[in-house]
């Protein structure tokens, strides 16, 4: 029933430029492939050109006069995508496309300024300024060029044209009226793409895609939500700061979130924001083909995700219908298919439900795979550590940001968790009515994690006097419960103002997440996340350690910690190499339900089996003990030998060609615990593959090579000896015991017994061994005890205190310095004629040339004495994760630590204010806080200004923007883009 | 009646926190909806980590206030149960009679409660869909087809459950009685034939657990700590810790320093 996965271990910190393709929405870079030019197979040669990445500093304006500030910041050409973002990377950023630019010129302008004008595919004129020195600027120009020749030739932009087709934006400012009406229909042979199947799913083939939302209605009042006004200004914003792959952020797309975004563009736009758009555009059909590669499949996560789709958003129309269901059921199964090892997550059932309402499924499937890989990294994995390492950071977080509330929770022994975990795992939508969750999505895929952060610091701490009076989980969740409950209320009921009295409990959540709470930067959320790492992961790794001993069906005569043991020396193996991929058993046509059972069940293949020997026996691995004269040491590697290829489908009962933690505790306790007869008896069993009772004379033969494999190090030749004294003796009683065939002379003769024929049996080969007491000798004990379990160690053989190098040692911490340094003292010992190799031995019982002392512990079965002082001393000296797994904790450990000390101390002063602040918190000043009209106001009254009144909801919140330029760059910036492109 | 005016808000009723366990769709959420609401239908609820719910049970003299945790049901959540089992007085454990495997998953559950939960828990371990083995025992008449019409939706949940004839009735059991029964009797553990579907021994498996629980116990430590949590003192409660919260609560006390 184990799972086992060692996933965490790999965990790497995304580098610089992988944040930075992070805060661009950009794929990870192996994975944005073209879809066009994987075909071609000289690819290579062209890859040269134009992929070469560069950023530079740079002046940016929109060209339309008047339209925008001009912004310093920085631009980022990372093929195929050309990205720029303002100083303080909030106020204006852009990723686009190459294939979106349509020219680029150089323009004519004052001499010292550098400055190129693209003309992108919506009809906006950007001017770039490139405030570099000249040679840094021209190389900027060259590579650009270099890039953008690639992407034509790749005929990227004839794809492009048909791909910004399929998006609504299109549809909205192609039409005469700024508002598209309910059925408009948009050139109905647009779009060929692959959706040229009969039974076309809902908002595809008509054009543009679109959610079920088209069909069955977006929740949500239209009039409440004031879809015509926010249409209005987003069609106006759309066509001047272009739209789908060319969207320019300025401060006011910011704003126009954060008020809501209007239903029928608000799958598009998440596409935008969260960079699904860009793995659409680049795997085009690849939905489809999923589904249609995988038709008759069946997963242990379809099951899972059958089981849910009836309690997914039930309330919404379109799940009530079996087309709704299915839309559902086809972009789980389709994204389970693109990641197997993750799957299916319940929690991933509402996510996906509730962003099919505004998004086609192949929409929905390429935001979930953004969603699961990127914004939501690890919360749906099969051991949820993202889940599990938010929880923690948001913990910390409210303990700096709401002392009281976590001083409070910790008293009474409240887990925030048990209210919190779905806050985040469904992004609210599973917490609160739907359309306000749709509005956390908004500003979640707009600013980032950290607004999931904000808004839940938001929500306990406007309930902060009520939170404070709770004593229990139960009352924690009933306390929210009626919370979401009442956000459509007023915030402040008893206002005399009729405006403060429009203010809904749910915009005040939004103003105090946004305002109250925007010290929590995506740095914040790094930084924590760095900092409970490691813990959350070594908690999850002893849970499932815990779980799978648990699970053991037959522990054997083994006891729990030796289990453990078994366990621990299985998962460094896998760390090592990777078990199978989950092997779905084959289906049990008796009883289908018996598949289930068994799905989660991680089984290793040969090559790990063979780490996982190394680990545990003594001939598993090769050890060469070096000394150069500064340092004796250990090298390890793991042996391959056809020996343990047997051992490993000996332990195979199954049959099914991998084995599972109970195969290889089963398989242990079958050789650690037996006496001398077992020991012959099994030594026997393993070599005869038939298992008739008696070996063959080849196996006789393979059996003796098992034998010289094991004694292969031992020093001097007795051993040697004692094996082909074996062999001679196994063929003469053979020989001798063949049924009467002994002619007239009785003696050698060509046996009349084939190779293959069974030979030697049970008691013949026990009568040979016990004719040997090299032999005997191994049987009795040596075998069981060449199986140890305490975990093998990397220590220098001798202390290396002496020496001229020997203080250096110590000093050395990782795996690469440690190797580094042997290299280095290996080249010195041979130049000093001081280096010298020798293996260690496995038995190491007639030790004659090695110091006997290294060898006592080898000579006492393991098992008897698996707590003594010896493994004792192992354990101290082996930290977790210290031996085998190449990258060490250690240095994560001390960074995360500096971060503490600064940070945990006391809370942010800021913080600690508002949080005072909070406890006696007067009304919101809000004046213009836009709903003021939701009572009785009927719609058309505010065709006047309704538009600029949406917006006032949100100015109050607005942070700051900066354009990073002075007066005078400003005056400049304006001149430039003004200036006529050169001749 | 004195101790009720002396704490004020908090009823006489003694809050007894009940947790359910078992491998997805043995009917957890159904049994809850029961015994809470007295109805049976397709469980419409989503279940992120655990439901939460709250129900009065009459014992005698006393009323008891469950509050129950349904936990959601696919094993990657396993993880996070003891978040929702920590401090419970009671756990029912709950399996599919028609299904063995769910009853290997029950015995892992109750292993794990009794090694990681309050020493004190009281666990009953529930056979559900009895209703599916036992035709005559049922309240609805004696063709089973209604079963099927009933709930269209549950024939893709649990394969076989609308059975054709009443001859086939009898062979989807899986897990038999005695087997269970010796198991529980083993194990410590109150045990129970139940359907959600009918109601049979639902609310039995919520009395007698009442009728378990230490609740003088419980009483004591309510008023000692102003706490509706577990036991005094809760023995041993910070190392037998919930695993996934063992550093959390280390790093609660470190604060605390
Ligand atoms: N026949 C029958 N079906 C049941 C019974 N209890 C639950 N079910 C069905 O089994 C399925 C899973 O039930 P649910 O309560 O969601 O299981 P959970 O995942 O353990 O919470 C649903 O389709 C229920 O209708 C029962 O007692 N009898
Ligand atoms: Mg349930």
């Amino acid at each position: 029933m184990a799972t086992i996965s060692t996933q965490l271990r790999n965990f790497k910190e995304p580098n610089k430029e992988e944040l930075n393709r992070f805060f661009f929405s950009l794929p990870p870079e192996e994975v944005h492939a073209n879809g066009a030019d994987t075909d071609h197979a000289n690819e290579k040669e062209k890859a040269f050109s134009g992929t070469e990445k560069m950023d530079i500093n740079a002046v940016l304006s929109l060209g339309e006069q008047g339209l925008e500030d001009s912004y310093a910041g920085k631009l980022h050409l990372l093929p195929p995508y050309l990205s720029f973002a303002s100083v303080d990377r909030k106020s204006v950023r852009f990723t686009i496309p190459l294939c979106t630019i349509r020219r680029v010129e150089r323009l004519n302008t004052r001499t010292g300024v550098f400055a190129l004008s693209l003309a992108v595919w919506h009809g906006m004129k950007i001017v770039i300024q490139l405030t570099a020195l000249r040679p840094t600027a021209d190389l900027f120009c060259t590579l650009l060029r270099d890039a953008l020749k690639a992407q034509l030739q790749q005929g990227q932009m004839k794809a492009m044209k048909n791909f910004v087709r399929t998006c609504y934006s299109e549809a909205l400012l192609s039409s005469p009226s700024a508002t598209v009406a309910e059925n408009d229909k948009v050139d109905p042979d647009a779009n060929a793409g692959a959706l040229a199947e009969g039974n076309n799913p809902v908002g595809e083939g008509d054009g543009f895609h679109g959610g079920l939302g088209l069909k069955f209605k977006f929740p949500g009042d239209p009039k409440k939500l004031r879809e015509a006004s926010k249409i209005k200004l987003w069609t106006t914003y759309l066509r001047s700061h272009g739209r789908n792959l060319s969207l320019l952020r300025y401060p006011q797309f910011t704003r126009l979130v954060q008020v809501g975004l209007p239903n029928r563009l608000r799958g598009e736009i998440w596409e935008t924001l969260s960079g699904s758009m860009y793995l659409r555009f680049a795997n085009p059909g690849l939905y489809r083909k999923l589904l249609e590669d995988n038709k008759n499949i069946t997963s242990a996560s379809i099951d899972d995700i059958e089981k849910d789709l009836h309690r997914s958003l039930p309330e919404y129309s379109a799940y009530q219908t079996e087309e709704g269901i299915s839309t559902l059921r086809r972009v789980l199964t389709a994204y389970s298919f693109k990641n197997p090892e993750l799957g299916y997550c319940q929690a991933m059932n509402i996510l996906a439900a509730a962003i099919l309402i505004y998004l086609s499924e192949e929409q929905a499937f390429w935001l979930l795979d953004v969603l699961c890989d990127r914004l939501l990294p690890g919360y749906y994995s099969p051991s949820m550590h993202g889940t599990l390492l938010d929880q923690r950071v948001f913990e910390s977080l409210v303990h700096k940001c709401l002392p009281m509330i976590h001083e409070h929770f910790h008293t009474v022994d409240v887990q925030l968790s048990v209210a919190s975990l779905p806050w985040f795992l469904s992004l609210y939508i599973n917490s609160m009515p739907m359309i306000f969750a749709f509005r956390i999505v908004d500003c979640f895929f707009c600013m980032g994690p950290k607004v999931l952060f904000q808004v839940g610091l938001a929500i306990l701490k406007i309930n902060g006097e009520a939170l404070l009076e709770v004593q229990d989980d139960g009352g924690f969740i009933s306390l929210m419960r009626d919370y979401f409950a009442s956000l459509g209320d007023s915030a402040h009921p008893h206002s005399t103002d009729p405006r403060t009295r429009a203010i809904t409990r749910f915009q005040e959540l939004l103003l105090v997440s946004f305002r109250e709470f925007s010290v929590i930067t995506d740095e914040t959320i790094q930084a924590e996340r760095r900092k409970f790492r490691t813990d959350v992961i070594s908690s999850i790794e002893v849970f499932s350690k815990r779980a799978a001993v648990r699970s053991l069906k037959r522990h054997g005569r083994f006891n729990k910690d030796q289990l453990g043991l078994v366990y621990d020396a299985l998962f460094k193996a896998i760390c090592v190499i990777p078990a199978e991929t989950q092997s779905i058993p084959p289906p049990n046509l008796l009883d289908p339900d018996k598949t289930t059972e068994q799905k989660q069940e991680t089984r290793i293949g040969l090559r790990t089996f063979r780490v996982f020997l190394s680990e545990i026996a003594t001939w598993g691995r090769n050890e060469k003990i070096v000394s150069n004269g500064f340092q004796e040491r250990v090298d390890r590697e793991v042996a391959e030998h056809e020996f343990i290829d047997r051992l490993y489908y000996f332990w195979d009962t199954s049959c099914l060609g991998t084995l599972s933690f109970q195969d290889l505790v089963d398989g242990l306790d079958g050789v650690m615990f037996n006496d001398l007869m077992d020991n012959i008896e099994w030594f026997f069993n393993l070599h005869d593959k038939d298992k008739d009772g008696s070996l063959t004379k080849d196996e006789v033969l393979v059996l003796s090579e098992s034998l010289l494999f094991i004694f292969r190090y031992e020093v001097g030749d007795a051993y040697l000896g004692a094996v082909s004294r074996f062999m001679t003796n196994a063929f003469e009683y053979g020989d001798a015991l063949l049924p009467q065939e002994t002619n007239e002379d009785g003696s050698l003769k060509s046996p009349t017994v084939g190779n293959n024929q069974p030979y030697l049996n049970l008691a013949t080969f026990r009568m040979v061994v016990l004719a040997d007491e090299i032999l005997e000798s191994f049987f009795e004990t040596d075998l069981s005890a060449s199986f140890r379990l305490e975990p093998v160690v990397d220590v220098p053989l001798t202390p290396s205190s002496s020496g001229l190098l020997g203080g250096l040692l110590s000093n050395i911490v990782t795996d690469g310095n440690k190797r580094l340094f042997n290299r280095v003292t290996d080249e010195i010992g041979k130049t000093i004629g001081k280096h010298q190799v020798t293996h260690r031995p496995s038995i190491g019982r007639q030790m004659i040339l090695q110091e006997p002392k290294a060898r006592e512990s080898l000579l006492t079965p393991s098992m008897r004495r698996s707590s003594s002082k010896s493994s004792l001393s192992i354990t101290e000296t082996s930290s977790p994760g210290a031996t085998n797994i190449p990258s060490t904790p250690s240095s994560l450990t001390l960074r995360s630590q500096a971060d503490i000390s600064s940070s945990e101390l006391s809370p942010l002063p800021h913080v600690k204010a508002a949080t005072a602040a909070l406890m006696e918190r007067t009304p919101f000043a809000i004046d213009d806080a836009g709903d003021d009209d939701d009572d009785d106001d009927d719609f058309p009254e505010h065709e006047g200004e309704p538009d600029d009144q949406v917006m006032d909801e949100v100015d109050a919140f607005l942070e700051a923007h900066d354009s990073g330029l002075s007066e005078a760059e400003k005056k400049l910036a304006e001149d430039v883009a003004k200036a006529p492109p050169i001749k | 009646m004195a101790a009720e005016a002396a704490s004020g808000n908090v009823d006489k009723s003694v809050q007894v926190k009940l947790v359910l366990l078992g491998e997805a769709a043995v009917g957890k959420s159904s049994i809850v909806l029961r015994f809470v609401s007295n109805d049976f239908q397709a469980n419409k609820e989503p279940t992120i980590g655990a439901a939460f719910l709250t129900q009065k049970c009459r014992l005698e003299d006393r009323v008891l206030r469950y509050e129950i945790w349904d936990t959601a049901g696919q094993e990657r959540f396993h993880s996070l149960a003891p978040m929702y089992y920590r401090n419970a007085q009671a756990a029912v454990v709950v399996y599919d009679v028609t299904k063995a495997a769910s009853l290997e998953k029950a015995k892992s559950w109750v292993k794990e409660l009794q090694r990681q939960a309050n020493p004190n828990i009281v666990i009953a371990l529930a056979g559900n869909k009895v209703d599916l083995v036992t035709p005559s025992s049922s309240a609805a008449p004696p063709t089973p087809s209604p079963d099927g019409d009933d709930e269209p939706d549950d024939a893709t949940a649990t394969p076989g459950e609308t059975p054709s004839a009443v001859a086939e009735v009898e062979s989807l059991r899986q897990v038999p009685r005695d087997e269970a029964q010796a198991y529980a009797t083993e194990a410590g553990l109150l045990f129970f034939e139940t359907s959600a579907k009918t109601g049979e021994g639902v609310v039995e498996v919520f009395t007698e657990i009442a009728k378990k629980i230490p609740i003088e116990h419980i009483l004591a430590s309510t008023r000692g700590s102003g706490r509706n949590g577990g036991p005094p003192g809760r023995p041993g409660g910070q190392q037998s810790g919930v695993n996934l919260d063992a550093n959390a609560t280390q790093a609660k006390n470190a604060c605390n320093c």
